[in-house]
């Protein structure tokens, strides 16, 4: 599978989850990968590393420097804080606002100047900037940012680049069955969860991977400016369902 | 009186939302005919608050003009047309007979078509008369997120949806407007049929149960009331509403703002 060969590919957040499935995908389709994150190198075989907070705008524009060309961006990196407007501190809005949000203008700007014609942005939106999420009020706030953005982006930059974003489901990570731990019956609840996605399955971060695969290739060439959901089916369904009480 | 001197007609105006929007028009000073298939359809009612009556099957052409000759004869103009008739038939594609999904079609968006085609004359002559004319159709929030076992329904809704667009851009620059209101769990016969349904309560509970379960999943705890939902059609009717055309106004309490919410 070479449908990346030749292309030069940074995603940002590639330490584990989405994003790590996003690099090894990318690595198996022949780009090279560059990954970044807040913390130390997680090994990744193939992959190049650099320590990174997206939401500094000085440290984007060094390691875009180091970094030089590339012909695929991709903006995984991201970060979720359980609260409702009411118990949100300016510290973190801070957070949330300044990895989900601000970080995505910072590489786009930092590396828009760097993309050739025929480059492919691809941001990590979410199904919560379309529904809310309860309790995540800054997380759906700045994941609607990144919708916008992608928007934006599509018609500022076009053609010589496409962006568009792709609005995940409930994707299998550590943080999605710390949650059902949390439930009074776990099990009823991992259930009841399950009931209502078509498909009968959380995603997984390989689900993510195959459409930013496509939407990095060139078979994508007319896809620009759109918000791509991948969440089983879940959110084509109604919050209500009466089956389920 | 929002609605002084303007002429209406309501399909569905025995129904459960009808027949609220009927006697709300009536308040707000307009001239009512309420349409449908007999008087004492869903609900029997009399009185001047209940309009004046025609019988019209929506998805009949003849019954379509001869309503609008009828009311060309008594009134003159039409103001204010409200698609509200609408069936609802709580089965997957699966399931559906053709008949059944051709009779979902027939009522919801063919008639729509046919009473919003023969209303025409009648709205540009209030348009020209200088009214802000103004259809209101009856889209769904299951035009936009499906509700489960209902297939036919919310296809038939997502039509409405596209065609309230379509007559917007092709009757605007006649001065005629055009919107669909989307409501989400209104307390309408449809709805209490839906509770009784097969198709719902899975869990073994009982319609009281899942009532209550209904309300606790909307944001505003409760479902909506017909009146609620004429408070948004009087607004679209008036001149009040006279920029707003082409757009479909969801008014469900907040349902469909919010994902799938987990049980924990």
């Amino acid at each position: 599978m070479t449908r990346l060969a030749g292309k030069r590919a940074f995603v940002t957040g590639g330490r584990q989850g989405i994003g790590q499935g996003i690099a090894e995908r990318f690595c198996d389709e022949g780009a090279r990968v560059i990954t970044c994150g807040r913390g130390a190198d997680p090994g990744l075989t193939g992959v190049a590393w650099h320590q990174l907070d997206v939401a500094d705008p000085a440290a984007v524009n060094a390691l875009a420097e180091i970094i030089g060309g590339i012909d695929i961006l991709v903006n995984n990196a991201g970060v979720q804080v359980e609260k409702t407007v009411a118990d949100s501190t300016d510290a973190d809005w801070d957070l949330v606002m300044g990895v989900n949000a601000r970080g995505v203008f910072n590489t786009c700007r930092a590396f828009i100047p760097r993309m050739q014609r025929g480059g492919s942005i691809i941001n990590i939106g979410s199904i919560s900037g379309h529904v809310a999420d309860p309790s995540m009020a800054l997380y759906n706030a700045s994941k609607a940012f990144v919708h916008g953005l992608t928007r934006s982006v599509a018609v500022d930059h076009g053609p010589d680049i496409r962006c568009n974003a792709i609005c995940p489901g409930w994707i299998e990570t550590g943080m999605l069955e710390a949650g059902f731990e949390l439930a009074r019956d776990p099990a009823l609840a991992r259930d009841d969860a399950l009931s209502r996605h078509p498909v009968r399955r959380f995603g997984k971060p390989g689900d993510i991977a195959a459409m930013a695969v496509w939407l990095a290739s060139d078979e994508a060439g007319f896809a620009t400016g759109q918000l791509f959901t991948v969440d089983g089916g879940m959110t084509a369904a109604s919050p209500l369902n009466p089956g389920l009480f | 009186m929002k609605l002084e001197g303007k002429t209406a007609l309501v399909t569905g105006g025995r129904g459960g939302i009808g027949r609220a929007i009927v006697r709300r028009f009536h308040d707000e000073g307009a001239r009512v005919f309420a349409a449908d298939l007999s008087p004492d359809g869903s609900f029997d009612d009399t009185g001047a608050e209940a309009g004046e009556f025609i019988t019209l099957d929506v998805t009949s052409e003849n019954d379509a003009i001869a309503a609008m000759a009828h009311v060309g004869e008594q009134a003159g103009q039409l103001d204010i047309l409200v698609n509200a008739a609408g069936i609802e038939i709580e089965k997957t594609i699966e399931d559906t007979t053709l008949e059944e999904w051709n009779q979902s079609f027939a009522v919801n968006v063919t008639g729509t078509f046919l009473t919003a085609k023969h209303a025409l004359p009648l709205l540009r002559r209030a348009a020209a008369a200088g009214s802000s004319a103004s259809i209101i159709n009856f889209g769904s929030y299951d035009g936009f997120i499906a509700d489960p076992g209902l297939a036919a329904y919310c296809a038939t809704k997502g039509a409405v949806h596209a065609l309230t667009r379509a007559m917007a851009c092709d009757h605007g620059p006649e001065g005629i407007r055009v919107n669909a209101i989307c409501p989400g769990y209104i307390d309408t016969p449809m709805l209490q049929s839906f509770f009784e349904g097969e198709g719902s309560g899975g869990g073994g509970g009982t319609i009281e149960t899942l009532q209550q379960a209904v309300r606790d999943v909307h944001p505003m705890r409760s479902y909506g009331t017909p009146e609620d939902i004429a408070n948004l059609v009087n607004w679209l009717a008036s001149d009040e509403a006279r920029y707003a055309s082409g757009q479909l106004w969801v008014l469900d309490g907040g349902l469909s703002a919010q994902v799938q919410q987990m049980r924990l």
